[in-house]
């Protein structure tokens, strides 16, 4: 029994390493590409670099990364706050109505998270530019919410639904409005679900590309992920200060999400539990 | 000390009424307890009174206000609910004082507040801790502590002690009959533990299927339930039931057949009663602690004993006396439960002797009313 079990074990834990190792290996040769010369990356595509020198990094740098790093920021913090309050409140309110046409509503709002965004590619641009808010920040921010809000609603809904609901009519009894029970009670004690939400859209928003490409065409405003396209036709692929640059795009989030891991596996299993 | 009104009351769901027209009044500083088999709509009447539910129809009073539609902070009712419902973020000074909080009262004020509930209450070292550091009986304190420092006019307790295990329990109970005597505020407290209703009531609200069975105080409901329904309900063992049928009936009395028994009884019926007619069916209900010890007048029953549970200070026995069945408990197969107040050598399959005096049966008519009381003894 107990050696089967093992056998078992062994064999799950290589199918894990295996995996493990396949996810890594890119992101290894991205960062270790960054140091490497350009004839090195084609020639020794496996090997370590001979010298350890961040040219490729102050290049990358130097054509304005630090820019597409600003605006990335910018961006995603704003349509991450946006999607996460809009989300919660609205999660709230669906999760305590009990009628048929809030039920609608939310049918609605989880029917929008099917619609791929390809499709809309063309009356979104449309839309945004008879706005005139193309290569605008909130030209960007506004679609990214938009995309955001059905799933992080879900997410909310999931755990809203779940949360004990004698802690809301004790503060109800004690005094507090329907909004002073959602800012005192519910709200302090959704940090898990919450981080979740935020990280996940943080990953979506920081990598979005097409949306980006489309309504950002100025250097001045675009993105990482469109920004370091820009470098493949403009210097004819100075392959390391791409690699560079792709290492300072995945270097933010990689931190975000090592330091809040443990919330967002806690929350993604069971939905924001 | 304000009294608590509730008149008619009906509370719909949408297709389902939980409570078909209530009334009661709780009256100032009374300790009224509520129980019912599960689902008769104790926690819905006692949520409609906090506000938590809106009523269908009806009116709720307190002192004579109409709180029907106020918002639940504004009635002046405080809840103890049965999971405590402590706020997980909040330390237990913060708990015991978010009330005050949410009423914009001054620091000092709330402190002086906190201080005072947790020293009724023993849990003074216990303030700085979160709720997660506590037991069950001090979650429970500072859930009743809660509701203390909003000086609220009637106190609601949905079940507080069920969470808490036997002696805890019993030690609670008597602490809540401390904490009523010392605020002398308007309780009303629902319950599934027949103790803690016999113990702690000033009344018994006794409600069934959504309706009030029957109110009164705890022993006077326990000897002169007005129907089947309550002289079930109250009592543990439960009142052994007994088919029988009218052979006889004039002036003050009826005669019994009772299936299972030898002959026929004479029963003097209450004089408010209706007397039933010969053939009618009717039920005879006996207690556990009412068998004879043998007396002359008695009626003699051969019987087998089936289980013995053996208290250590009395014993419950069930005896299976052949056709003499008790008919409506599920659990019993039928069997008589009966009541020694001491020890007993007896073991499951001895013989036994079940005395019955006539004079110890509840009459029970076709429709379950009361017809008759046993005198209780003294
Ligand atoms: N939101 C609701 N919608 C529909 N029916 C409900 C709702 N809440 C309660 N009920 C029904 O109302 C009835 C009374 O419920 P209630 O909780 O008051 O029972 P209770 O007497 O407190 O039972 P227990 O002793 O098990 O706590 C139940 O049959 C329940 O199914
Ligand atoms: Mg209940």
């Amino acid at each position: 029994m107990t050696s089967r079990y093992r056998l078992v074990s062994i064999g799950l834990h290589l199918v894990m390493t295996v995996w493990t190792l396949f996810v890594l290996a890119p992101l290894c040769l991205m960062f270790v590409a960054a140091f490497k010369s350009q004839a090195d990356i084609f020639t020794r595509p496996l090997g370590l670099p001979k010298t350890l020198t961040f040219a490729a990094f102050e290049r990358a740098w130097g054509i304005g990364i630090g820019g597409f790093l600003f605006n990335s920021l910018v961006v995603t913090a704003l349509s991450v706050t946006l999607i996460v309050v809009v989300s919660a409140l609205a999660a709230y309110v669906l999760a305590r109505a009990s009628s048929r046409r809030m039920q609608a509503l939310y049918l609605l709002i989880v029917a929008g998270f099917a619609v791929p965004v390809q499709s809309v590619l063309v009356p979104l641009y449309q839309f945004v530019s008879a706005a005139g808010l193309l290569n605008s920040q909130i030209a960007i921010v506004i679609p990214y919410a938009a995309y955001g809000i059905p799933f992080t609603t879900m997410l909310f809904y999931a755990f809203f639904l779940e949360f004990p609901r004698e802690l809301e009519e004790a503060a109800r009894l004690d005094g507090c409005s329907r909004f002073q029970v959602f800012w005192r009670i519910v709200l302090p004690l959704s940090g898990p679900v919450v981080a979740s939400a935020a990280i996940f859209q943080a990953v979506f928003n920081w990598n979005e590309f097409i949306l980006a490409l489309m309504l950002l065409t100025e250097t001045r405003v675009r993105t990482l992920p469109v920004g370091i396209y820009g470098l493949i036709g403009q210097y004819s692929a100075d392959w390391p200060a791409l690699m560079a640059g792709l290492a300072i795009a995945t270097l933010p989030l990689l931190v975000v999400f090592v330091a809040a891991q443990r919330h967002f596996v806690r929350s993604m299993s069971g939905l924001g539990k | 000390m304000p009294s608590l009104q509730i008149d008619s009351v009906v509370k719909s769901y949408e297709s389902f009424t939980a409570i078909k027209g209530v009334s009661f009044t709780a009256e100032p500083g009374e300790f009224v307890v509520m129980v019912g088999p599960s689902g008769c709509g104790k926690s819905t009447l006692l949520r409609s009174i906090a506000g938590l539910e809106t009523i269908t129809s009806g009116a709720i009073r307190i002192d004579g206000r109409d709180i029907t539609h106020a918002e639940p902070s504004d009635r002046g009712v405080a809840m103890v609910f049965q999971n405590y419902a402590l706020y997980p973020h909040m330390t237990v000074a913060e708990n015991i004082g978010f009330a005050l909080k949410m009423a914009g009262r001054p620091k000092t004020e709330i402190a002086a507040a906190v201080a005072k509930a947790a020293k009724i209450l023993r849990i003074e070292e216990h303030l700085h801790k979160t709720p997660k550091q506590l037991s069950g009986g001090q979650k429970q304190r500072v859930a009743i502590g809660r509701a203390i420092t909003r000086a609220p006019d009637v106190f609601l307790f949905d079940e507080p002690l069920s969470n808490l295990d036997a002696a805890l329990r019993s030690q609670m109970r008597v602490e809540l009959g401390r904490l009523h005597a010392e605020l002398k505020a308007t309780m009303v407290y629902v319950t599934h533990d027949q103790t803690e209703a016999m113990t702690m009531a000033t009344r018994i609200v006794v409600m069934n299927a959504g309706r009030i069975e029957q109110v009164g105080a705890p022993l006077d409901l326990y000897n002169r339930p007005r129907n089947r329904f309550v002289a079930g309900f109250l009592g543990s063992p439960r009142m052994n039931f007994i088919k029988g049928r009218v052979v006889a009936a004039g002036g003050m009395g009826v005669t019994v057949q009772a299936e299972g028994l030898p002959m026929p009884i004479q029963l003097e019926i209450e004089p408010d009663a209706d007397l039933p007619t010969i053939g009618d069916a009717v039920t005879l209900g006996l207690r556990a602690e009412m068998f004879g010890q043998g007396a002359p007048g008695e009626i003699a029953i051969p019987a087998r004993v089936a289980v013995v549970e053996g208290l250590g200070r009395e014993t419950l026995l069930y005896a299976d006396a052949g056709d003499l069945k008790t008919f409506d408990s599920e659990s019993q197969d039928g069997y008589l439960a009966a009541h020694r107040a001491s020890q007993v050598m007896l073991r499951p399959g001895d013989p036994l002797t079940l005395s019955i005096d006539p004079a110890a049966f509840y009459l029970f008519d076709a429709n379950d009313r009361t017809l008759r009381f046993p005198a209780v003894s003294a």
